[in-house]
């Protein structure tokens, strides 16, 4: 059983643009979509809407900055200082190069900081080495299962 | 010189003129036991007398010793003894009754009618009941109902007088009638014991004194405390040979007889040998005690012996008195005028001081203020890395140096010298401007001060000749001075002295000055605080548009992109899709941009308020709002608003921003129920904007008014994130509050306050 990825996204259009990004990659996870950061955490904590979902971390989670309710630095800080959630891999997702937003990310542990590329292939080809990398060449925390590219 | 002041040149410090052992040879003296009078003073033996005593009443000293009193001066004892035997105080030499003594009166004594008269005095000295006998006729005829109408003539006529110089030449006039003196003159004493003539009386052929200042140091402490205790001091010939007492100590204590408060008491003989060196063979000085302390002197010279009765002297005692009583109501009405006249220019300083904002710049326009409150030639600020200083003071290099001084030895709040290079020998170099200084700090925390600067006042003191102790002889051979030429010295670095009043209000000056310093760094705080909000929200916005601009850009170019790769693929939806997301999100850059360019206007066009009517200003935003309300059925329940002062524009645009968020977020409520309500506070009014729509979680109400912040997906409910921004922005410029209040699903109430008052707009 592959882990989803879990991709919170507001904005319906970087929503689409990505999943379009996502589907050119041809991973094989199921791609989880919550559309802010309290969506997020109540997918992680298996809580609220989320609360009868299937046990388990995501693979990686793929983190917009800008959030309604709670935003990327807070959902990023939360999965840090729970237990079950702390070695979780998860990619910041910007629409530009802050450094504020750079510093406060690598200071919460983020795994990568990714500044959405204006043009579309760029795009496709970032999401497409972030959803492998992290999904597949990445050596997963222990008790997760690893995926294998099928032949 | 005045008498006393070239008395006490020659009598140092050392010299016991209390105890001189000896009376002056005008009248005797006879001492009784205060211990014997019980049988009666008549009887009481006599233990002490002057031995001029044969010249008065043909007895020879050494006979009178031991026997009664009745035996020495005859029937008139037995006049005495009845007023001897009140039992009253005697610290002051008191007139007990004017005698005929019997034979024996010695004629070299006066040949005026009354010879063998004698006034009687009487005190009391260590056990000792003193008896002094003078002859009771002066060089003046003076009887006592001649004497008595002129006290009340001087009271009258002093009454009159307004200033204190008026007062005692009225004195030294009167005084110079009554006893025929060649030089009457009053001085007063400054507060370091300088002494200067205020007013004098001179026959013809005296040398005047007025204006000159006379130092301290001529009046040695032993003198002062003396001439407290006994106001007047006659010496009547300068030629005198002294009687001595015998035996010459007190014969009950075996100490010397203390003299102090006798009448006849002998003066020092180098006193003498000056006095006759000084063409002066009579002299008198009347204390001039105000508040209990010596105020200055009453001095008379005369060049010939003069004679005074004790009466002559009584009035001339009481002229002083009346002299000192006027001076001390004039001193505190001068003093309350003086501080009246400061505290005036006090205030109009502290006016000055807040006119405008910048407080140092307000110092500045001050100065000539400040030079008047403190009477000084010169002021310096000293701020930090800046100085300013008006009027004549030394140069910035030796303000910033004492200043330094001031900062390391000084820890008052109020630092004050009339001889500043007394106390810090570098301010010789500039004791032209400022031999005198004040300083206050005037921050509690940095090394800032105010700094006063008097200038150097010269002042010459004429001597009547080189006085013994400044002419660096041996201060142990007291030699009377033979020289009269006048001799001027020059004191040196020394300014007017700082008056009680001035330091005093000085202190107040400088405890309201700190109080508008703090009020003005509360100010800055203020200010502080409200550009660092202002460059918070500049970080926002530029962050904003980072973020928020750019999004829309990569959404056009990357479904662009789609279009294109899709030209060749016939799904026509997807293209339609695309193309409908590319002029969307060109659509959302520009109002971005728009509502990014309200924003930032919010921040620096001018309030301008006036008076607004809320309900008509509602109404408009309802009709505005009307064409994008058309398929909806909205329920506006609008209650009768109060006016406010607000600025229409302004006002107009958070208003239509709130009701409108109210109908975007009520799109699902059928029928939508928009309520506007108001509350008047006492010092603002409140309103409410309360809607049935969506409502949001409180969790997150903090982010609710910030800029580019959403509580809702986009698709849900479009907009760009500011509109709630700029309602927090205008109404807090406005000086009031912006908040909210939902339960989700059951609407939520956005409200505001629009103080009374509006503060001064300082964007």
């Amino acid at each position: 059983m592959l882990k989803p990825i879990l991709l919170v996204e507001d904005n319906p259009h970087d929503l689409e643009l990505t999943l379009i990004a996502l589907e050119r990659s041809q991973l094989a996870n199921e791609v989880i979509v919550v559309r802010d950061g309290a969506d997020a955490l109540d997918y992680l904590h298996m809580r609220g809407a989320f609360a009868d979902r299937e046990q388990g971390n995501p693979a990686v989670v793929l983190l917009d900055l800008k959030l309604p309710k709670v935003d990327g630095l807070e959902v990023l800080a939360e999965i840090r200082g729970q237990m079950a959630l702390k070695s979780l891999p998860v990619v910041m997702l910007t629409s530009s190069r802050e450094e504020q937003d750079l510093i406060r990310s690598y200071e919460l542990g983020v795994n990568a900081y990714v500044v959405k590329p204006v043009d579309f292939q760029e795009f496709v080809r970032a999401i497409s080495d972030l959803g492998i990398f992290w999904a597949v060449l990445n050596e997963p925390p222990p008790g997760s299962q690893r995926y294998v590219k099928p032949q | 010189m005045p008498e006393a002041t070239s008395a006490d040149i020659a009598t140092c410090e050392s010299e016991p003129i209390r105890i001189p052992g000896a009376v002056q040879p005008h009248g005797f003296l006879l001492s009784l036991d205060r211990r014997q009078l019980a049988t009666g003073a008549a009887d009481a033996p006599v233990v002490q007398v002057s031995d001029n005593l044969h010249a008065f009443i043909g007895m020879e000293p050494a006979a009178a010793l031991g026997q009664p009193l009745r035996n020495v001066i005859g029937g008139a004892a037995d006049l005495l003894a009845p007023l001897l035997h009140r039992d009253q105080p005697r610290h002051r030499a008191g007139f007990l009754a004017t005698l005929t003594l019997g034979a024996g009166a010695d004629r070299r004594h006066d040949g005026a009618a009354g010879r063998s008269q004698f006034d009687v005095l009487v005190h009391e000295s260590d056990g000792l009941l003193v008896l002094e006998f003078e002859p009771a006729a002066g060089s003046v005829d003076a009887s006592l109902h001649h004497l008595y109408p002129l006290v009340g003539d001087f009271l009258n006529k002093i009454n009159d007088a307004d200033s204190i110089v008026e007062m005692s030449q009225l004195a030294v006039n009167e005084i110079a009638a009554l006893t025929g003196f060649g030089r009457v003159m009053v001085y007063s004493f400054d507060k370091e014991g300088h002494g200067t003539v205020l007013a004098e009386c001179l026959q013809d052929g005296y040398d005047g004194y007025l204006g000159q200042r006379f130092p301290a140091g001529d009046i040695p402490r032993q003198a002062r405390e003396l001439y407290l205790l006994n106001r007047i001091r006659l010496i009547q010939d300068a030629g005198y040979a002294p009687a001595a007492l015998l035996p010459p100590d007190n014969p009950l204590t075996g100490q010397p007889t203390d003299l102090s408060l006798a009448a006849l008491r002998s003066v020092s003989p180098v006193h003498l040998q000056y006095m006759r060196n000084m063409g002066t063979l009579a002299s008198m000085s009347v204390s001039l005690v105000v508040d209990g302390k010596l105020w200055g002197l009453l001095s008379c010279h005369h060049a010939a012996p003069r004679r005074l009765s004790y009466h002559q002297r009584t009035v001339c005692e009481q002229l002083g008195q009346i002299l000192a009583l006027r001076i001390r109501n004039r001193a505190d009405a001068d003093e309350l005028q003086f501080r009246l006249d400061v505290r005036r220019v006090m205030v109009g300083l502290l006016g000055g001081l807040t006119q405008g904002t910048d407080f140092i710049e307000n110092l500045r326009s001050v100065m000539p203020d400040l030079l008047r409150f403190a009477r000084a030639g010169g002021v310096a600020i000293v701020i930090d890395d800046r100085l300013i200083s008006f009027g004549d003071t030394p140069d910035d290099q030796q303000i910033r140096d004492l200043a330094g001084w001031l900062s390391l030895h000084s820890h008052e709040d109020l630092f004050h010298s009339n001889h500043l290079s007394a106390m810090y020998p570098p301010a010789a170099a500039y004791i032209g401007s400022a031999s005198g200084l004040l300083a206050m700090p005037i921050s509690r925390i940095h090394q800032h001060y105010l700094l006063w600067f008097r200038p150097e006042l010269v002042y010459t003191i004429d001597w009547a000749g080189r006085p013994p102790n400044k002419q660096g002889g041996d201060r142990a051979a007291l030699t009377p001075r033979t020289s009269f030429d006048i001799w001027h010295e020059a004191v040196h670095g020394t300014s007017v002295p700082w008056h009680d009043a001035e330091l005093e209000l000085a202190l107040e000056f400088r405890t309201t000055l700190l109080g508008i310093a703090l009020e003005r760094a509360e100010q800055m705080a203020d200010l502080a605080e409200e550009l660092g909000r202002a460059n918070k929200e500049l970080e926002a916005f530029s962050y904003s548009v980072s973020h928020d601009l750019r999004a829309p850009l990569r959404h056009i170019v990357g479904f662009s992109d789609l279009l294109m790769e899709t030209a060749g693929n016939d799904n026509p939806e997807r293209r339609l899709r695309f193309l409908a997301n590319i002029k969307n999100a060109a659509r959302l850059a520009g109002k971005l941009v728009d509502d990014l360019l309200s924003f930032s206007q919010m921040g620096r066009a001018a309030l301008r308020p006036v008076r607004i009517r809320m309900g008509e200003m509602v109404n408009g935003c309802i009709e505005r709002l009307g064409p994008d309300t058309l398929s909806r059925r909205i329920e506006w329940r609008v209650d009768p608003l109060p006016d406010v002062i607000a600025d229409p524009a302004f006002l107009q645009l958070a208003l239509y921003n709130l009701l409108s968020n109210a109908v975007k977020f009520t799109a699902q409520s059928d029928p939508a129920v928009i309520r506007i309500t108001s509350e008047r506070l006492p010092h603002e009014v409140v309103f409410h904007i309360a809607d049935n729509g969506v409502g949001f979680n409180m969790d997150y109400v903090h982010k609710l008014f910030g800029v580019f912040q959403r509580l809702h997906r986009m698709e849900d409910f479009n907009g760009t994130g500011i509109g709630l921004a700029n309602v927090r922005r205008i109404v807090e410029r406005h000086g009031g509050r912006a908040w909210a209040h939902s339960t989700p699903g059951e609407g939520a109430i956005f409200s505001f306050s629009i103080p009374n008052n509006p503060p001064p707009d300082r964007e």
